[in-house]
């Protein structure tokens, strides 16, 4: 009688700390391009990648359908139209031009045309074809691949804000 | 004695009762303990202090309660509690990578996060509380989060078509019936297609023992002139060989490509050329040169590639709708060769390839070329000396056809394709670890790796598997582990059915004269007619609207005037003017568009002075120029409008003008807020811009670099 409890105790005790136990368990080995939507290789420098999410993935989509052609120096197709123009348009990862400029004013810039904000009659406007939504993605596609890299405007910092 | 004992025994029980009751009394406290210590609590709790530390703490609380979040959607039987902790989810103030998870907002997607929760794109465990049970795999759950490199699968579930925002889903869409994986598996939402690969009924006549052992060996492999192998059936341009290399041994290659050769259901009668055109060519040194030219200005090079060397490098250059065709010369046998330009269709009665107009003179020396020129003498070197094929051989060919599953992709007099050679995925991307033999391969147990594995090398998993080798690139690889993982089978909830959406299917049926020379020049295999056809060139549902007939006529016959320095282009098919008319009259008068009419335009009112202010407007105000070239200047984004006057109908350039998507969905021209008076100028100035032929050639010459962006921008205006 009294081996069994004694053999009963211990078993129980188990059973209940297994029970508190957390179950560890191993996560799968995941590289960082299988987490991402997206990537881009660093027009600067081909050998590192630049993550892209859903936003700034569409962003490259639609930059690579409309964009492509005059702010960057080549294209799917080839020799691109941008040496072309007369003020030469800004490269789209081009950080020392856009870094400076709001997210506000390339969405006005964008949307209404050059033209619209004193610049070049030549950017024509995008308000009418592309949605509000898709222009944001745009920006976020030019902010993700921009060199030298863009900080966004400083949030204060709590333990669950990054760096 | 008794009573001694029973009393020693209630001591010992009091004392075990004791004890276990003080442990009950432990496991009874632990459970509210362990309640207060949630995992999710504690991101409740760490939210409310983060949001503190922002400055729109009021509206980050706004929603907050301390209780757990579910989405439900019964529809698809999902329950979903991701934002219990991913709390930020649609808060637009969290959206940079600053803020770290759980918190941060998910990008903007076209889908309400708030209605259709997170497990429904990205899986997992929608309904556990704890980090590591909804999102890896665990004991209980075989489902881990699908990684985002993939989450296109999801989107394909529902959405059939092919949407803008899932480019991996829809290579992987069009890889699976490029590959013609239909052929054997079972695959959701794609058909077997009506043809898949080439009819081998006459091969004999074609092709001889030794290239189909070659063939059968290594499908399309590119040798350079040293013999190294630059392009392995496969290029950066995603040209793939549809044929996929098959392990076969030796004595299976002799047999089968034995009974391959005996294939001569109607030998082909060689073709009696005039001998005045045989006799005047075959001496002249300048045979192939003229055959060469000939050649190029058909443009076989807009559906053929061939490797092209320059400067040491080897690459295919050419479309991708026929076969690559390199060394065609040393493949076919040469009186095949004739018969086929002359008539692909009655070799092969659904042929993609278009019935050429031919002269004797043409079609002798384009062949004498094809023939001397795209060879490779050394392309049969490796293969042994085969002799007659023997009747066994024959046999045994003919028994590894069927077994080897051939008759899926070919067809072969007599021998019927084998139903579901393959194994059914069309439930691929839903099954569970338990189903899924991973063989003795050693890859991590998962779907994804399993899927992969089993793409690249199907015996890893499965030693005795019958399906052949196919070559992809990584990024192939994962658009086809995308698109097997959004084969989720029938839906278990009946639910979802309402929830799909499917792919819209275009109608277009030609009639009369004009559907027998549509059917000739194959038309629908490069342009679009209401959504039927291919997409290499220009959409032309409404191509009556936007072309003059004159224009129309004058470029079917010769199609080198628009765009001259294009790689894939309109081929010249040396149309008759009757053809050319027949054509233009039902394109003028069927493909026209509702929004384009031409009774708003009046030519008469381009005054000088309406034509000199578009004129201004194109120039300064709009400055056009930056995309559109006129004479010698301008972008060369959107197509040369030097000739617009002749090309263009007025009705469409004012239609165009007012909203180019409208006539032509995603085209890049982007719309703009014109005024009525502004379009009639501006359509007077481009209405009036003509060029004589001569000077096309002259600006031609200039228009140096091949731009394809040109294509595409042009295709769709």
């Amino acid at each position: 009688m009294k081996s069994r409890s004694i053999l009963l105790l211990p078993l129980f005790v188990a059973i209940v700390l297994g029970g508190a136990c957390k179950k560890k368990n191993k996560t799968l080995a995941m590289d960082p391009q299988r987490n991402a939507y997206d990537s881009e290789p660093d027009w600067n420098d081909a050998q590192s990648v630049i993550l892209l999410n859903y936003q700034q993935a569409q962003g490259k989509r639609i930059f690579y359908a409309q964009c492509v052609w005059c702010h960057a120096d080549s294209t799917p197709a080839g020799p691109s139209n941008r040496s072309n123009l007369k003020p030469m348009p800004a490269l789209m990862n081009d950080g020392t031009v856009l870094n400076g400029e709001s997210d506000e004013y390339l969405q006005n810039m964008i949307t209404l045309g050059g033209s619209a904000v004193s610049k070049s009659a030549m950017m024509p406007p995008y308000g009418q074809t592309l949605t509000q939504d898709e222009i944001r993605e745009v920006i976020a596609y030019a902010r993700a691949i921009a060199q030298p890299p863009y900080q966004p405007p400083a949030r204060p910092g709590s333990k669950y804000t990054a760096k | 004695m008794q009573a001694e004992g029973m009393g020693q025994i209630s001591r010992r029980l009091r004392l075990t009762f004791a004890v276990a009751s003080v442990l009950f009394v432990i496991a009874l406290a632990i459970s509210p303990v362990k309640d207060l210590l949630r995992e999710w609590k504690r991101y409740k709790r760490d939210y409310v202090s983060f949001a503190q530390t922002r400055p729109d703490t009021k509206r980050l609380l706004a929603d907050y309660h301390a209780d757990i979040d579910q989405i439900w959607i019964p529809d698809l039987g999902i329950v979903d509690r991701c934002t219990t902790c991913h709390q930020g989810i649609t808060q637009p103030s969290l959206l940079d990578a600053s803020v770290a998870q759980p918190f941060r907002m998910h990008p903007p997607i076209p889908h309400r996060v708030r209605e259709w929760g997170c497990a429904v794109c990205h899986r997992g465990q929608g309904a556990a509380t704890e980090v590591a049970e909804a999102h890896e795999t665990t004991l209980a759950w075989e489902q881990p989060l699908l990684p985002v490199r993939y989450i296109q699968a999801s989107c394909g579930t529902c959405h059939r078509g092919s949407l803008p925002e899932t480019p991996l889903l829809n290579r992987g869409r069009q890889l699976l019936s490029e590959l013609n994986c239909a052929g054997c598996h079972r695959l959701q939402g794609i058909e077997r297609s009506e043809m898949l690969g080439p009819d081998l009924t006459n091969l004999g006549t074609k092709v001889s023992q030794q290239w189909i052992y070659k063939w059968l060996k290594e499908p399309r492999t590119v040798t350079d002139s040293s013999g190294n192998v630059t392009v392995d059936g496969y290029d950066s341009e995603g040209t793939l060989p549809r044929m996929p290399q098959f392990r076969l041994r030796e004595p299976e290659l002799q047999a089968l490509s034995a009974y391959l050769s005996t294939l001569r259901a109607n030998p082909v009668e060689s073709l009696r050329f005039d001998p005045r055109v045989v006799a005047g060519w075959s001496k002249r040194p300048d045979l192939l040169a003229q055959g060469e030219l000939r050649f190029r200005q058909m443009f076989c090079s807009t559906c053929h590639s061939f490797a092209v060397t320059r400067a040491g490098e080897t690459k295919l250059i050419g479309g991708d709708i026929g076969p690559e065709l390199t060394k065609v010369g040393s493949k076919v046998n040469p009186d095949w060769l004739a018969a086929w330009l002359r008539d692909p269709q009655s070799y092969l009665p659904h042929t993609r390839m278009p019935r050429y107009q031919w002269t004797d003179e043409d079609l002798y020396t384009v062949t004498q070329y094809i023939v001397a020129k795209l060879n490779d003498s050394d392309l049969l070197t490796n293969v042994p000396q085969l002799g007659a094929p023997t009747q066994t051989e024959i046999q045994m060919g003919r028994r590894m056809f069927v077994d080897k599953g051939c008759a899926s992709c070919h067809v072969v007099e007599g021998i019927a394709p084998q139903r579901d050679l393959g194994p059914d995925l069309s439930a691929e991307g839903g099954k569970d670890l338990s189903q899924l033999e991973f063989g003795p391969s050693r890859i991590p147990r998962n779907l994804i790796a399993y899927i992969q594995a089993k793409i690249t090398d199907p015996t890893s998993v499965n030693p005795s598997a019958r399906m052949p080798l196919y070559k992809l690139t990584p990024s192939d690889l994962d658009a086809l582990t995308t698109t097997l993982l959004s084969m989720t089978g029938t839906p278990a909830a009946s639910g979802m059915q309402k929830l799909i959406v499917p792919r819209p299917e275009g109608t277009f049926r030609p009639a009369g004269e004009f559907s027998r020379v549509y059917e000739r020049y194959k038309c629908s295999e490069c342009h679009q007619f209401n959504g039927v056809g291919g997409t290499l060139a220009p959409d032309l549902s409404y191509e009556g609207s936007r072309a003059q007939r004159q224009w129309l006529i004058s470029f079917l016959k010769n199609p080198q005037t628009l765009r001259p320095t294009l790689v894939l282009r309109m081929p010249q098919f040396n149309m008759t003017d009757q053809e050319a008319a027949i054509l233009a009259d039902y394109v003028g008068i069927v493909l026209q568009s509702p929004l384009v009419d031409p009774s708003k335009i009046d030519p008469k009112s381009f005054s000088p002075e309406k034509v000199a202010l578009g004129r201004q407007l194109y120039e300064v105000k709009y400055q056009c120029q930056s995309c559109h070239t006129i004479g010698s200047n301008g972008g060369y984004v959107g197509p040369n409008l030097s000739n617009a006057g002749n090309w263009l109908t007025p009705a469409w350039i004012a239609a165009w003008l007012r909203n180019p998507q409208a006539l032509v969905p995603g085209t890049i021209e982007p719309r703009r807020s014109l005024t009525e008076d502004e379009i009639q100028a501006l359509t007077a100035y481009l209405a009036t811009l003509h060029q004589s032929r001569k000077s096309t050639t002259g600006a031609s010459a200039t228009n140096g670099a091949s731009f394809r962006a040109g294509s595409e921008g042009g295709g769709r205006q």
